[in-house]
This record gives C-alpha cells, structure tokens and sequence, in this order.
C-alpha cells in the first residue's frame, strides 16, 4: 500500500483550502505566512505563471531525509508516508540539507525547535484509513488521494485524453526515484520552480554506495596496519640477528616489540 | 593600591581577550536561552553555517595530524617522528573536544546530543559520524594519556597503556579514516544543492586527503608558533619531513580532484567569471598549488619563514575548502546569501581561542615537546645575507606580509561569498522564474469546465435557517454565482467562506450584521458588484413556510 496524492494544476482554483485545512487539522497558527513553505505553513499555493501550485512535501518513496537522519526521527513509515517523531530528533538538520525538494523547514526562534513539514495527517487520518485534511476539502477535484499505482494510470489517462491540455510528464513518477506525490501541469515544470531533481536514482543510494564499501574497506585497511606493524618489527629484530645481539632461533620466538617498549624499561629501571 | 599594578597589565590583548570572554559568554546566553535564530543568521534556506563549516569539518580535519603521526610512529615505527606525536596528538584532542562544543551549540536539541547512542540509524552518515567522534575522542585521550601518567609519576597505568598503543593507535587510524571521509559523504547526498565545482561522489575521499594534508600543516605550523611561544626549538628535521609529506600528499590532492573536475565535465565553471570560481582558485591555488610548490624547494624546507608561510598557506587553503563546501558551494541553490552573524563569529573565536589556551597550558605544564637539539644549517643554505641565522625568527616581515595578505583575500573571499548570485544553479532558477512570470499575470488559466475536462458537479443549494427577526431562511445556490465559463471559487472560499466537507451541508446561522454590511454576502452585494443587500430581501429570503 502507497497512498499517494495527484495535483492537478488544470484543475485547480487556487482557493487555498487545502492549506486552510493543514493549517486547521495540525493546529498551526491561523496568521502564518500563506506565501512559503515555513514551520507554520506546512503546505500553501504558490501563484506561478497564471497557475495555483500546490507545494508540500514529496513523500518520496524513498526519502533522502529519512535515510540520512541519524536516530530516525524522521522515517518512511509501514503506511507510506514520511512522518517524524519530535521526540527522537537532535535537530542536527541534516534533514533539510538532504531533501532534494527543499522541503523540511525548522522552527528557528524556539529553544525546544522541531524540523516541521508535511506527514500527510499520518496519525490523524491515514492510520484510521482516512485521506489526508487536504484532499478531503478539495472542491475542484484538483487534488485526489488514493493508491499511487491508480493515481497514476490516472494521470496519464488525463495526459492521453487532453494531450493539448497537459505536457506529457507525470511530475513524480521518476523524480528522486519515485514520490507519493504527483503533479500535472499544462506548462513545462522546469518553468514553475519544481526543481530538476536526479530521475530514477534514489537519492539515499548514492550515500550508501559508499557506506556499503566501509566495511571491507576497513578490513583491509586495519589488516594493512597491522601487517605493517608486524613487518617493522620483524625488521627490527632481524636486525638484532645482523648485528649479533640474538640468535636466529631466538628472533623467531620473538614477537614483533610494540613503541615504546624501550621506554617502558626506562621507567622502570 | 592594587590598581595601578593591575592597570599595568592590562595590555591590548588582555583587553582583547576580556572582550572576547565577555561577548562569548553574552552569545551563549542568547544562543541557549533564546534558540539558533536569536543567535545566528541561519535559515530555512541554509540551515548550516559556520559553525557546521568552520568549527566542524576544520575542527576535525586539522585534527587528522594526530592518526597520521601515531601511524607513523606506532605502525610505520619511524620512530623519530615520536618527538612531534605529542603536540599533534595534543592538537587533535584538543580539536576533538572543541568539535564537541561547537556541535552542542549547533544542535537545536543539545541536550539531545547522546540520542545517536540509544536511537540507531546506522545508514546515516551523521550516525557514523557522532559514533566517530565519540570514540576518536576516547581514543586520543588514551593515546595521550601516557604524558600525564609521566608527569604524574603513575608508572602502572602508563605501562598498561603503552602496551595497548599499537591496537590503540590502528583503531584510531581506522576511526579517523571514516570520521574525515564520512563528512565529505555528508554531502554526497546533496547532488542539485552543491555547486558543481564542489560536489563529487568522491568526496569522502578528497575530504580525507586535503585533512591529512592540513593536519600535517597544522603539525608544522605548531612547531613554528611554540618554538616562538614557549622558547623551544623547532624539530627541523623533522618539520622538514612533514613538509615533505605535504608535498606527496597535497600533489594527490590536486591530481584526484583536476580528475575529478574534468571527468564530471566540471572544470569548465572554473573559468567563468563567478564568485565561486574566484573561491575555487583561491582554493586551489593558493591553498593546495603554492604551498606544494614551495615545500617542493629545499631553501624552503630550510627556512623557519618559508616552513611557517608554507604550512599557513596549506591550513588556510584547507579551511577555504570546507568554507566553500559548507557555504559557497550552495548559495546558488538557495538563491539567498548567507553571512555569518557576530555571535555565530565570536563563539568560533572564542572556542579556537580556548584551545590555543587548553594548548598553550598543556604545552607549559606537560612534557608536550621534548627538548631538541639545534641543528647547524648546511653549508649550501647558509643565509646569504649578513645576518646569521636564527631558528627563532619565523615572523619575519615576508611572513608577516604574506599572513596579511592572505587576510585580506580571505576578506575579500568572504564579501565576494556574500554577492553570490551568478552561479550557474541560480541563473537556471532565475530563467526558470522569468519563464513563469512570462505568463501575463491576469491570463487566468481555464478551469477545468471551460476546458470541458469534466462536469462541475456544484453542491445543491444551502438552506440557512431564518433567526428570530429574520424575514425568512436565506438560500443560497452555487449555480446562481459560479460563470461556468470563469469557476472562481477562490472568490469567496475560503477567504470568507469555509469549504464544508463533501455531502455536509453548512450549519450555524450567518451573522446578520456581517451579511448584510459586513465581509460575507456584503463583500459583493453592495449595490456594485451585485445588488446591493438592501435591495430587496425576498431575492435572497424566502417566505418562510406555514
Ligand atoms: S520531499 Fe524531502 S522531506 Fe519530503 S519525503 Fe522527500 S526528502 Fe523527505
Ligand atoms: S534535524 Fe532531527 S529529523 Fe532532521 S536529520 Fe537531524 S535528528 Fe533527524
């Protein structure tokens, strides 16, 4: 199950209900600025170009800011959205330097600050098997929630039905390997401000391409050491067999001497 | 009585200092008392600063001196090199507990700063590198314990320890080897944000290298400074190896990252005439190039200024980077500038000022540098000038005005940093914003029904229920208000209207005064838009039955 949320921006009126309706449902200020995204306003409508552009957070599939949180305050949960448990966090903000979308915001002026974004009313309605306060007041049908694999066969039905009407490209579909959220629009997304993110790669893989190599990479680098360590020793004490201090045989008993050794003898005698 | 003498000693940097302290401790009341807004410049758009750049990532690559020596030592068992473990092992401890004071500033839970340890999410980077930190910390402390033990007199605990020195030291190397790489994965993930001139996958492994290289500067650049402070001679021949080491390791530097630039089809933002690009050469040149160029010279292996010059140069080159990478390199994401606050500044100096203290009391009561032989200078070095040589000169006018010099770049750097807006990242999200506002702004785009997308269902008609003196129910249709040709719902909802949930009617009684005069019905109705409301009440009432 991977619930998801098509935007339309062909349908929609711009009225702001929906960010009426966040604001309402997550209890946030009714006076917080309806112009951005901020720790108050968690979803709003962006005025772009003669269109009313819905933005929130992209639920990606698999979120960037969920792989890198360090104590996993923030994660994909079994139901699909990305949610956030305030309790963990440390507010190291790694968060919003990895979401791709720019989506985590923080709230800046508290001494108990949060990262606050949108968790697609997780508690509230998903885990009752609701739909999200926001699609639920859409009055122009611009935004619809349901399955992510429907919600997108319907979407390109729309694109198939009104080719005129849509550019041909599922905002979503690809993005960051795939989020929760789709778009359509009647105008390139490059020319509303949706950010031309990496397609078809997971952001969280191209940091564990590289935590996957550190275990072996460390074997071999800590038997490397010691190997070397071993080595220098052996060198020295066949040394001392060069220099006739000690017997072959004795040299081969002996254990490679660990730094300091010699100083040890210092502080003892 | 008292005061006089106490006036006398009261030099400028005492003064310095005594500011430093106060405004220190004024910004940590703000910064805890008030939270990370009240203190610093951060931002939704660059929610890492200085702190993350500066105290973070230099505070733990000038660190890097320290697993780098003790391998020399304890593994390689160069043992010479002994003499100039301790104050690099000192400087990374010191650097350590330093990190760990910046990142409680920098948290915006400090108190939550032992979380890592209890909530596990062992495929973050930033998990990795809390672990790191801690355990390097424990480490170095280990490792840098026999010194007190021996001012102490503890022979016990000192032999226990030096018997554990090389599996201590191989775990450190390991430890240190993933907390430097680790902080250039940081940004692994962040492919659109950082410019392209920073941004690589192979971060971690040019994070690690320019540390080892700035942590061995940062070696060298000690042994200058506390053969001044402190009287005590300079390792020559051994600087002079460090220095040696710089070379090999900053000409990896530049080879790995040149390939990298050209292979990512990046090196070309270098020649643009940008802000970044002027940090990059910085950088790069100043930074990486010069230094191993002058340390490549024998004349300036043997010279305690040109020593000195060389292991600044690498140090400040390094800083840039990590300066580069944590601000620099996404400004052009962000499109907004980032400068760091005095607070943000005068914590930073106030922590670097501590450890220069911590150091310079370590360095006095610990047996930190050992007494050195003075070396005669070869023959073929020998200055040329009358003057004869002094090891104790390092401060000598070409480098003093180099150091100023390289001042008032970086100042220049940091003003440039603050005009970015040129790179190439925000002349794309500028485009992208003209092509938007390229739309005329009143071209309302078609609702769906002029597009004939699909049928408008409106809601059926509501029926408000009629007050006491109210001549009868007002009911009110969409289909008398809504032009199908022009749906503007955003007209009245939700501004003065809220949406009711599908299939629920409106319920409540409708203000009569805010109907009829006020910011409801009133809005249009009122004689302009729409007949005004006192027009006629049986338009919008109805009789009311029976
Ligand atoms: S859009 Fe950003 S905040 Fe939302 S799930 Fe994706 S990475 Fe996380
Ligand atoms: S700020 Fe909080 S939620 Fe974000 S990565 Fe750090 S600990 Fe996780």
């Amino acid at each position: 199950m991977q619930p998801g949320i098509l935007v339309d921006l062909n349908r929609c009126a711009g009225c702001g209900s929906c960010a009426l309706a966040c604001r309402e449902i997550n209890e946030l200020p009714a006076d917080a600025p309806d112009d951005r995204l901020s720790a108050t306003s968690w979803t709003f409508i962006e005025r772009r170009g003669g269109l009313s552009i819905k933005r929130q957070c992209m639920h990606c599939l698999n979120p960037a800011c969920a792989s890198v949180c360090p104590v996993g305050a923030l994660r994909k949960s079994d139901e699909g959205p990305v949610v956030y448990n305030e309790r963990l966090c440390m507010g190291c903000r790694y968060c919003m330097i990895a979401c791709p979308f720019g989506v985590p915001r923080y709230e800046w002026d508290s001494t108990e600050p949060r990262v606050r974004k949108c968790i697609m009313c997780w508690e509230k309605r998903i885990q009752k098997g609701g739909e999200p306060a926001c699609t639920s007041t859409c009055p122009t049908g611009a935004l619809r929630f349901g399955e992510r694999e429907e919600l997108i066969s319907e979407a390109q039905r729309r694109i198939r039905d009104k080719p005129e009407a849509y550019v041909n490209q599922v905002y979503g579909l690809h993005e960051a390997g795939g989020t929760s959220v789709l778009y359509l629009s009647p105008v390139p997304f490059a020319t509303i401000g949706f950010p031309n993110v990496h397609k078809d790669t997971e952001y969280p893989g191209m940091t564990w391409a590289i935590l996957d190599k550190l275990p072996a990479a460390l074997t071999v680098g800590g038997a490397l050491l010691a190997g070397v360590w071993w080595l220098t020793g052996r060198r020295e004490i066949m040394e001392q067999v060069r220099s006739g201090e000690i017997t072959m045989d004795e040299a081969m008993r002996r254990r490679p001497p660990v730094t300091g050794d010699a100083a040890d003898e210092e502080v003892e005698s | 009585m008292r005061l006089p003498s106490l006036l006398g000693r009261l030099t400028v940097w005492r003064a310095v200092l005594g500011a430093l302290l106060i405004a220190g401790l004024y910004a940590t009341v703000i910064r805890f008392g008030q939270g990370l807004g009240a203190a610093t410049n951060l931002s939704d758009d660059y929610p890492w600063g200085l702190w993350i750049g500066f105290d973070v990532l230099v505070g733990v690559g000038v660190a890097a001196g320290g697993f780098v020596i003790a391998a020399t030592v304890h593994v390689f068992r160069m043992e010479r090199y002994a003499a100039i473990a301790r104050p690099a092992l000192l400087t990374a401890f010191l650097g350590y507990l330093m990190v760990i004071l910046a990142v409680l500033f920098d948290l915006g839970r400090p108190m939550r700063i032992w979380h890592p340890l209890v909530f596990w999410n062992t495929r973050s980077v930033m998990f990795l590198i809390g672990w790191c930190e801690m355990l390097y910390a424990i480490v170095l402390a280990a490792e840098f314990s026999p010194l007190l033990f021996e001012k102490l007199g503890w022979h016990k605990p000192l032999k226990v320890v030096r018997r554990m020195m090389t599996p201590l030291v191989i775990l450190g190397v390991l430890l240190s080897v993933t907390h430097q790489s680790s902080l250039g994965s940081l940004y692994v993930i962040a492919p659109d944000k950082l410019h392209p001139l920073w941004y690589s996958p192979m971060l971690p492994v040019l994070f690690l290298i320019s540390a080892v290289a700035a942590g061995l500067a940062m070696t060298m650049f000690e042994s200058c400074m506390s053969s001044r402070a402190f009287g005590r001679r300079l390792e020559g021949g051994l600087v002079r190896g460090l220095g040696r080491a710089v070379v090999v390791t900053q000409a990896v530097y530049l080879v790995l990252r040149a390939n990298d630039l050209i292979y990512r089809g990046a090196l070309g933002y270098a020649f643009e005439a940008t802000p970044e690009a002027v940090l990059f050469w910085g950088e790069i040149g100043l930074g990486s190039a010069l230094p191993m160029v002058l340390l490549s010279s024998r004349r300036v292996r043997y010279s305690n200024s040109g020593l000195f010059f060389a292991s600044t140069l690498t140090v400040m080159g390094f800083i840039v980077h990590r300066l580069n990478v944590a601000v620099t390199g996404m400004a052009g994401w962000t499109g907004v500038s980032y400068f760091p606050s005095w607070m943000e500044v005068t914590v930073t100096v106030f922590l670097v000022a501590l450890g220069v203290a911590c150091f310079g009391l370590a360095a006095r009561y610990l047996p930190v540098f050992p007494k050195a032989e003075e070396e005669p200078l070869p023959e073929s070095l020998a200055p040329r000038s009358g003057k004869p040589y002094d090891p104790d000169r390092i401060l000598t006018r070409p480098a003093l005005l180099g150091l100023w010099g390289m001042l008032a770049l970086g100042a220049v750097g940091v003003l440039a940093t603050d005009s970015i807006s040129a790179s190439p990242q925000a002349e794309e999200r500028g485009a992208a914003a003209r092509a938007g506002a390229a739309a005329p702004a009143d071209a309302r785009h078609p609702s769906a029904v002029a597009q004939g997308l699909e049928d408008l269902t409106l809601p059926p008609p509501f029926r408000f229920p009629a007050s006491e003196d109210s001549p009868g129910p007002v009911v009110f249709d969409h289909a008398d208000h809504v032009d199908p040709m022009d749906v503007r719902c955003d007209a009245c909802h939700p501004r003065l209207f809220r949406f009711t949930t599908p299939g629920t009617p409106a319920e409540g009684v409708v203000n009569s005064d805010r109907a009829h005069d006020g910011d409801l019905c009133a809005s249009c109705h009122d004689g302009e838009k729409a007949f005004s409301a006192y027009d006629d009440c049986m338009l919008c009432h109805q009789e009311s039955e029976g």
